[in-house]
């Protein structure tokens, strides 16, 4: 037994002492060169198909569209570079998170990535993105553990589930007035890590958890699971996934009697999507989301979304990854410089430093990065379905 | 092919342990009164008797009468299209010992093309009109559809590789199955599609009547989409007809393809095929018509049950067949593939035990895929015939 | 007048050339039969007839058409049906089955007929109409395999070795029903056997094949003297 302790001490300095030296070795550290004329090439991934997600990720790809429209060129140093997107499915799960991330840090030429797109995803890429020093910035993974993993790769512009979290938490003890909540998640990284932060925050508001439980995504008959949240005469139900199986427990909702119970979702079941797949069922859910800021310049922006697209966002996410492709741009504009033999150099860290700390007024509101990868801080709105669309709610009371 | 159950001592030589032997009752209607009796004695156990140990006074038990008999009745709604799937193995699996994972893509392509068929049918006002004939159809449309697609994949994937080691269509099979759901879904999308929600109104005045807006309406009650508070064993439960008619469809189809299978001359014909091609070809029997046919029966079981579960559960995608598809095999497993009353009883034991199971057991139902696969080990290990007893290993290619 | 003709066939199993060049005729209201030592090709030639391993040089004529590359079913509804070598009655259905299978593609109105003729020579047979036939005897299944075959009712019968494995009663009333067969119902037959006494004893011509190539051939009964035959196929 002693042994064994010694052993693994041992190992845990060696591991410690080694480390730093390892990193020494390395002093200037993972860096992108381009040869004048060539294209400087930004990662992007997200889920492009897949049931009820695509829609998401398209949509969070459009964002990024557009914000290259207004900047289809980077200059640094008076050379100006074009700006070439490689667009890759990241689906939304772990593996698909880590295919994506190992294709990406193995193509030394992506100078930084925008997405991916869901936690799970997001989650299973950051260590492999950490270890190649590079940086990405997510317009959509919300799961609050992102951000206190100490992942050195992954930021965001939409404000994490800890801040949804507790506003949901917040909203279903205080304005709806529920303390007997069943919770279901769909176990994805997003799904459960906002469940237990919601939980976390209702319990400490007084609130008692009638049941939890989980979904598998693409299953389609939830009744079994709606019985036994029945038998704990729940008042109020809580979903944290997407729409596809949202839809599904809204509307099987009626075939176990639990029809009175409200229906509470996030920002996974927000969206047009949902009263298409759910129909009238849907008629009376609540969801909460990270509020778009709202101002002319957000309107216009609508308004080119349309006009560019034919039709109206699916999702707010888009705003936020125009968002996410300025500040990447910003980022690469105001590190890089070109060196002895004209070609542009931009050093992964400092590239990560300076995100890290960027700070300017971004689409959805003042984008601020707070060092850990945090970079949005929208508030929270509360929004139910009235006649077939989410209208947001004014909230009476919130704070005490 | 029920009666193969009492030819062969099926495990008797290598008994590994004493504890769950009941598993081994070798006649397959004995075995599944057993099994029902095991369930029905464990959730009298835990709703009667082991709550009086821990329940406070006045506190009701989180697992009662009311939530078994439902989940009982979803989970025999759900395991009537598990069977329908299933028995689209079983066919194929009886005569070319192979195992079609397109399949599900098979159902999904039904459902989808039922899709398109009801919803033209909503849009020009027949849906409304004509609301059993305009299901009817929709079913033959969906039907159709499944067994042109089971047609070309047999006819493009499985019929050049007859007689090829049997990993090769194995693999063959799950590249039709990717190269179907990326098909559909380069067509179609990936956003779900829905079906309308339709109600059918039978036994008008049955029911009574009620007075609204000054006349009387008689509505009967809505087979597909309505539900109903009802008495059920003393217990107030809500029920769907439609649970039930996806049953008595199921029930009614499979008893179809039994009739089929005994007593037609292309039923036999399958039969003699499934076991001796040769022989059966120097009969005069056509070998190769009768695989496409058995592909074509399966095939417009999985449609018919594609839209049974449309109508059910209204979502449809490109990858809906993944699910049901796994669990409709696995319940092929469980009841004896190449057995067709094996698919049809594996397929509402599944339904029923995912739907059961979690909750008797006090585990979340989060769990009910654990359940089904665990189930599945369970059989592979003390019942490796499944329920009506077909070994297979010991088949000849 | 020839029904038959079997014009210098070569047959392989991948490299194993197993017939090597075989000629044969059956004429109308015939029994031919084949003998010869085990292994020497009689299963092949027929199964080259009936197309299931059909020849890859010469040609096999029914009448006056080629059926040498037709399919085994198709081979069927021409006419020529076999009753192959080891039972091979289907175990899964019933006896009753069974014999509806050995009439599949005829058309005509006598099957119920023929049936009850079966079950009238085979009375044990009739006892067991319901039963599966993977359940009864090896003897059983055999005479049930010859009931099979007397329900094709095709132009030409290749039968397989009927009466193997059968005790010296059910041998001989095989044998009867193959001459019934012949007289009554004017069924061409090719007969391959072991029992080669037996067979010379029902037939009108008999060949004699050795390793894939007919050695001798002519009338049974010049057969059945000839000294070499008596040797090697008749036991001494
Ligand atoms: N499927 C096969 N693959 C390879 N070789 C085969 C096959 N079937 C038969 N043979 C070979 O072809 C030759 C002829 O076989 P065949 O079955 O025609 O003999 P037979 O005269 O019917 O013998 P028996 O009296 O034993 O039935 C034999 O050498 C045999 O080994
Ligand atoms: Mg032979």
């Amino acid at each position: 037994m002693r042994k064994m302790i010694l052993l693994i001490c041992v190992l845990a300095l060696a591991t410690v002492g080694i480390a730093p030296l390892a990193a020494q070795d390395d002093m200037m550290g993972p860096s992108v060169m381009l040869a004048p004329g060539e294209d400087l090439v930004i990662g992007f991934g997200a889920a492009l198909t897949g049931e009820g997600l695509a829609p998401f990720g398209i949509d969070i790809r459009r964002g990024v569209e557009l914000a290259l429209e207004d900047r289809p060129t980077v200059t640094v140093d008076d050379v100006e570079f074009n700006v070439a997107l490689d667009v890759q499915d990241s689906m939304c799960s772990p593996e698909g998170g880590q295919t994506v991330a190992n294709r990406f840090v193995s193509d030394d030429s992506i100078v930084g990535v925008i997405g991916l797109m869901c936690s799970s995803a997001a989650e299973a890429a950051a260590p492999i993105f950490d270890e190649a020093g590079f940086s990405t910035i997510s317009a959509s993974a919300t799961a609050a553990s992102l951000t206190t993993s100490d992942f050195t790769s992954f930021n965001r512009t939409v404000p994490t589930d800890a801040a949804q979290g507790l506003a949901a938490a917040d909203i279903i003890v205080n304005v709806l007035g529920a303390t007997n909540v069943a919770f279901i998640d769909d176990g994805s990284a997003y799904g459960t890590g906002l469940v237990d932060v919601i939980i976390d925050a209702y319990e400490e508001l007084g609130g008692t958890v009638a049941i939890r439980d989980a979904v598998t995504v693409g299953d389609t008959d939830f009744r079994a699971l709606l019985e036994d949240i029945s038998a704990t005469d729940p008042d109020l139900i809580y979903f944290a996934g997407f729409n596809a199986e949202g839809a599904r427990l809204i509307e099987q909702r009626f075939d176990v009697g639990l029809e009175d119970v409200p229906f509470m979702g996030a920002d996974g079941i927000y969206g047009s999507e949902l009263v298409d797949l759910a129909g009238d069922f849907a008629e009376g859910v609540y969801a909460t989301r990270p509020i778009p800021a709202s101002s002319d310049e957000l309107d216009a922006f609508a308004e080119r979304y349309i006009e560019t697209f034919g039709e109206e966002p699916p999702s707010a996410f888009n705003t936020n990854s125009y968002d996410a492709t300025n500040l990447m741009l910003d980022a690469i504009e105001a590190v890089g410089y070109i060196d002895d033999q004209g070609d542009l150099v931009i050093e992964r860290e400092t590239l990560s430093e300076f995100i890290r700390s960027a700070s300017f007024d971004g689409l959805t509101g003042v984008i601020e990065c707070d060092g850990t990868g945090e970079c949005s801080s929208a508030d929270i709105g509360f929004y139910q379905i009235t006649d077939g669309a989410f209208v947001q709610q004014e909230l009476e009371m919130m704070e005490e | 092919m029920q009666e193969t159950t009492d030819s062969g001592p099926s495990g008797s030589k290598s008994r590994p342990k004493r504890a769950l032997s009941f598993l081994r009752v070798q006649n397959a209607y004995a075995f599944i009164g057993l099994v029902l009796i095991v369930i029905f004695a464990w959730v009298f156990f835990v709703i009667e008797i082991e709550p009086q140990f821990y329940l406070q006074e006045g506190e009701r038990a989180r697992y009662a009468w009311d939530t078994f008999i439902s989940q009982f009745i979803i989970g025999l709604a759900q395991g009537s299209i598990y069977a329908l799937i299933a028995l689209g193995y079983t066919l194929v699996y009886g005569i070319l010992f192979m195992i079609n994972f397109a399949h599900g893509e098979v159902f999904m392509a039904g459902a989808y093309i039922g899709f398109f068929a009801i919803n033209a049918a909503e849009q020009s006002g027949f849906l409304e009109s004509q609301t059993a004939l305009a299901i009817l159809l929709t079913m033959g449309v969906a039907v159709m559809g499944s067994v042109i697609v089971a047609i070309l994949l047999e006819r493009i994937a499985y019929r050049p590789l007859r007689g090829a080691p049997r990993l090769v269509p194995l693999i063959t099979a799950i590249g039709a199955s990717i190269t179907l759901q990326q098909l559909f879904l380069r067509l179609f999308g990936s956003s779900p599609r829905t079906y309308p929600r339709i109600s059918l109104f039978v036994g008008q005045g049955m029911w009574g009547c009620e007075p609204v807006d000054g006349t009387t309406v008689c509505e009967g009650i809505d087979l597909i989409s309505k539900s109903y508070d009802v008495l059920i064993f003393n217990q107030e439960v809500r029920i769907r007809p439609f649970f039930f008619v996806i049953l008595f469809v199921s029930l009614l189809l499979m008893s179809a393809l039994w009739f089929f299978i005994q007593r037609t001359k292309t039923g036999k014909a399958m039969r003699a095929v499934a076991e001796d091609k040769d022989t059966a070809s120097l009969m005069g029997i056509n070998v190769d018509r009768t695989i496409v046919i058995t592909f074509m029966l399966g095939a417009a079981l999985a449609g018919a049950g594609a839209v049974l579960f449309a109508l059910y559960n209204r979502q449809v995608t490109p990858f809906m067949g993944f699910i049901p598809g796994i669990k409709a095999f696995t319940a092929a497993v469980l009841g004896g593939i190449g057995n067709v009353p094996g698919a049809m009883f594996g397929g509402l034991f599944l339904g029923v035990a995912e739907s059961v199971f979690p909750s008797a057991l006090g585990l979340p139902n989060q769990l009910k895929d654990v359940v089904a696969f665990g189930l599945l080990i369970v059989f592979m290990i003390f019942r490796p015939t499944g329920i009506f007893g077909e070994v297979l290993s010991e088949k000849k290619a | 007048m020839s029904l038959l003709t079997v014009n210098d066939i070569h047959t392989y199993y991948g490299n194993i050339h197993a017939l090597k060049g075989i000629s044969l005729h059956v004429n109308e209201g015939e029994i031919v039969t084949l003998i010869g030592g085990n292994g020497a090709g009689k299963t092949t030639t027929l199964n080259t007839i009936s197309g299931i391993t059909p020849a890859t040089e010469g040609q096999v004529t029914l009448a006056e058409q080629d059926i040498t590359t037709m399919a085994p079913h198709n081979i069927v509804r021409a006419g020529v049906v076999q009753s192959p070598e080891g039972r091979k009655v289907f175990t899964r259905l019933t006896v009753r089955e069974n014999l509806e299978m050995g009439a599949f593609t005829r058309t005509d109105g006598g099957i119920e007929r023929d049936l009850e003729d079966v079950f009238k020579r085979f009375p044990r047979l009739k006892e067991r109409e319901n039963q599966l036939s993977g359940t009864m005897s090896g003897g059983e299944q055999q005479m049930l395999a010859m009931g099979r075959a007397l329900m094709a009712k095709p132009r030409i019968l290749l039968l397989d070795e009927p009466s193997m494995g059968l005790a010296p009663l059910l041998v001989k009333q095989v044998f009867e029903a193959i001459e019934y067969l012949n007289r009554q119902n004017g069924t061409t037959i090719l007969l391959v056997e072991q029992n080669a006494r037996m067979a010379l004893e029902v037939a009108n011509r008999g060949y004699v094949l050795q390793s894939g190539r007919i050695t001798h051939d002519g009338p049974a009964k010049e057969l059945q003297n000839d000294k070499a035959i008596i040797e090697a196929y008749l036991g001494g």
